[in-house]
């Protein structure tokens, strides 16, 4: 997944932030776990915590440090090569989406989902991605739904009502 | 007897023996398809499969597994995109004859490989787990404490990032693992008060998040990659050439079960020696390797499918993964209240037999699916990203839901989610966060019990450790690794393959 080198080192944008972030968090979590029992004994439930977290507040400075060292990568921007809007925007839509999903329901809040992010990201015309996400929302509901039972927010559909009457419908 | 019956167990039921062949065939698939990976999708596949029964869903599971380690090297060949890591080797020999025409005897031979991999790995897994759980329940906690720790240092370091960094992410996935009631003392760790916490964060959120949203969000880095189209020709590969090859790819199977077998290192890993050793030892290739030796082909697929068998012998007799997949199969046995262990074959030796007869099985159904359908592959491999990314999404939310029908879960997940890519971003392994996960009560527990067992001296559990060879080796390992080998080894070891790979 990464792209870079593995010979030539440099450092991306935001590194040193998000390094330097994963010390103080490392601190506060080295905190916590002496707040559970300090350092009472070996055998007390905080002290696997205790060392787990010092370990991590030690390899976080050693990152930082080397950080520190490589020079920053040429040509590479922040808002383009690490977080591009395109990742924010689909971010955003992800957390909208598990917002609504338990008070609109699976079926209306991913066929919107989908929807959206489909024709954002792939571009066609709109009766093209509302045929594909219908289509794929057909097949998702089929297999998870009726197939594998697994139970998902029903919301604002009464989704129960209409599978009993299809299914009064067959006999 | 008894072990045949239950060997036999998938193949004789019609449900077993389907859910066996759906699972390979979406493995392979799902292995093919660059940017979907078999971590992710046997996460996903948990939250939707733990409310079956053990069997169902083993079955699923682990055809997924077996089709997926295979199916990479698929795209590997046909468009020089690896669809896994393990099948970065197989790109280098397997592109390169695609490109002389020969994707479909590539294919071929690289399935037929494979599989002769996958039945190596089988074989040594029948053979040595049995022994390797009696001299497991030999092992004291401080053992297992240790196996624990070299587990997720190995992958640590392995796993491409410094060592660092490796050992950050265990560290904190060991720490994800502790949040919750204390199961020794009923203890509030990590809690903050907050009662929804005494179960703990579930790891199956924390998979999900890692490996299916963080994956998917980097995958949005490229969009619009264009994809080369190749010419299929015959199958079926030449007898002469399967005789010809069979030395090397038994040679290269063996490397793979002892790579997979050692904990933290997995297929990709096994790949790479194999085509190392592969080059060493063929003196005139036909075809110079790079351009497409067929050596350089079936030694990484041999490999990489020998090490599934590998992995699963310390998963099985130790209940200590040796990748980030058998990691996810951890947790998933869990769920299904199968404790992973040296007392599983004691107590549960149907579900030994059971997993051998469904890789059996499983490696079959690689040997037929890999040898028909690829013209509807190449169509099915072309699906845009631009459909297959927001489905990724989709199923990795319903996913998370599904496990307890608990919206907190998918908060749980998007926070992993969305922190995984900020690591994968800053070159942070993500593996280690999910294997520490799983051994953190391990860890834990069997520090304590050693602990105690000295009655909390910690000098007598360091004399101790130099009583009993085992531990001696385990912690002189973990010294040797810590302080003189590592960033200088791993290094050389990277630099050396990857220079005689490329």
């Amino acid at each position: 997944m990464s792209s870079q080198s593995p010979f030539v080192k440099t450092r991306k944008p935001g590194e040193r932030i998000f390094c330097f972030l994963m010390i103080v968090g490392s601190v506060y979590l080295f905190w916590q776990s002496y707040a559970i029992a300090g350092f009472s004994s070996f055998s007390s439930p905080g002290a696997f915590p205790l060392a787990a977290s010092a370990t991590m507040v030690l390899a976080s400075c050693i990152t930082f440090l080397n950080t520190l060292k490589l020079p920053a990568a040429e040509n590479v921007r922040f808002v383009y090569h690490c977080f591009p809007p395109i990742v924010a925007i689909v971010m955003a839509l992800i957390l909208i989406y598990s917002v609504v999903l338990e008070s609109l329901g699976f079926v209306l809040s991913s066929f919107a989902f989908l929807f959206v992010s489909i024709q954002f990201l792939y571009r066609r015309n709109v009766l093209t991605t509302l045929a594909i996400s219908l289509l794929a929302m057909v097949i998702v509901y089929i297999i998870f739904r009726l197939i594998f039972q697994v139970v998902l927010p029903e919301g604002i559909v009464p989704e129960r009502e209409i599978l009993s009457s299809i299914k009064s419908l067959w006999r | 007897m008894d072990a045949l019956h239950y060997f036999a167990m998938s193949w004789l039921s019609p449900e077993l023996l389907g859910l066996t062949a759906l699972g390979t065939f979406l493995g392979i698939y799902v292995g093919a398809i660059p940017g979907l990976s078999v971590t992710m999708a046997v996460s996903i596949l948990i939250s939707f499969t733990f409310a079956w029964d053990v069997n169902y869903a083993l079955c699923l599971m682990v055809g997924v597994y077996m089709g997926g380690v295979y199916g990479g090297s698929r795209t590997a060949i046909l468009l020089n995109i690896p669809g896994a890591p393990s099948a970065i080797a197989t790109a280098l020999d397997g592109y390169p004859l695609a490109k002389k025409g020969l994707a479909g005897e590539a294919i071929g031979l690289s399935t037929i490989m494979s599989v002769v991999g996958g039945f190596v790995g089988i074989v040594v897994l029948a053979l040595a787990a049995p022994t390797v759980s009696e001299f497991a329940i030999t092992f004291q906690p401080r053992d297992y404490m240790m196996l624990g720790i070299l587990g997720i240092m190995l992958v640590g370091s392995l796993s491409g990032g410094s060592l660092a960094r490796g050992i950050f992410a265990g560290a904190l996935g060991l720490l994800i693992g502790t949040v919750g009631l204390d199961p020794m003392t009923a203890e509030e760790r990590f809690t903050f008060g907050v009662v929804e916490l005494w179960d703990g964060i579930n790891p199956v959120a924390v998979m999900i998040g890692m490996f299916g949203i963080s994956e998917a969000l980097h995958q949005l880095h490229h969009m619009n990659k264009a994809v080369v189209k190749q010419k299929i020709s015959r199958i079926i590969p030449k007898w002469s050439d399967i005789k010809k090859y069979m030395p090397l790819s038994l040679q290269t199977s063996f490397i793979g079960v002892i790579v997979g077998a050692l904990p933290g290192t997995g297929g990709d890993i096994a790949a790479l020696m194999a085509y190392d050793h592969a080059k060493r030892v063929t003196k005139n290739p036909e075809v110079p390797f790079g351009e497409g030796a067929k050596e350089g082909l079936i030694a990484p697929e041999a490999a990489n499918n020998a090490a599934v068998g590998g992995a699963y012998i310390p998963m099985l007799t130790l209940g200590i993964p040796g990748d980030a997949v058998t990691a996810v199969f951890i947790g998933a046995l869990f769920i299904h209240g199968l404790n992973p262990g040296p007392l599983l074959l004691i107590e549960q030796p149907h579900m030994f037999w059971f997993t051998v007869g469904n890789l059996t099985l499983a490696n079959i159904f690689v040997l037929i699916f890999g040898l028909t359908g690829i013209k509807m592959f190449s169509k099915i491999v072309e699906c845009p990203k631009g459909i297959l990314i927001p489905l990724i999404f989709l199923l990795s939310i319903v996913g998370a839901y599904a496990i307890n029908n608990a919206i907190t879960d998918i908060w749980w997940m998007l926070a992993f989610g969305v922190f995984g890519y900020f690591m994968r971003l800053y070159g942070f392994p993500v593996g280690p966060v999910i294997l520490g996960v799983i051994l953190s009560s391990l860890t834990d527990e069997n520090w304590r019990r050693a602990i105690l067992s000295e009655r909390g001296s910690i000098s007598d559990l360091f004399i101790n450790v130099f009583h009993s060879p085992l531990s001696t080796i385990l912690f002189s390992v973990i010294v040797l690794i810590l302080f003189t080998q590592s960033p200088i080894w791993t290094r050389w070891l990277k630099r050396k393959l990857f220079h005689e790979t490329a």
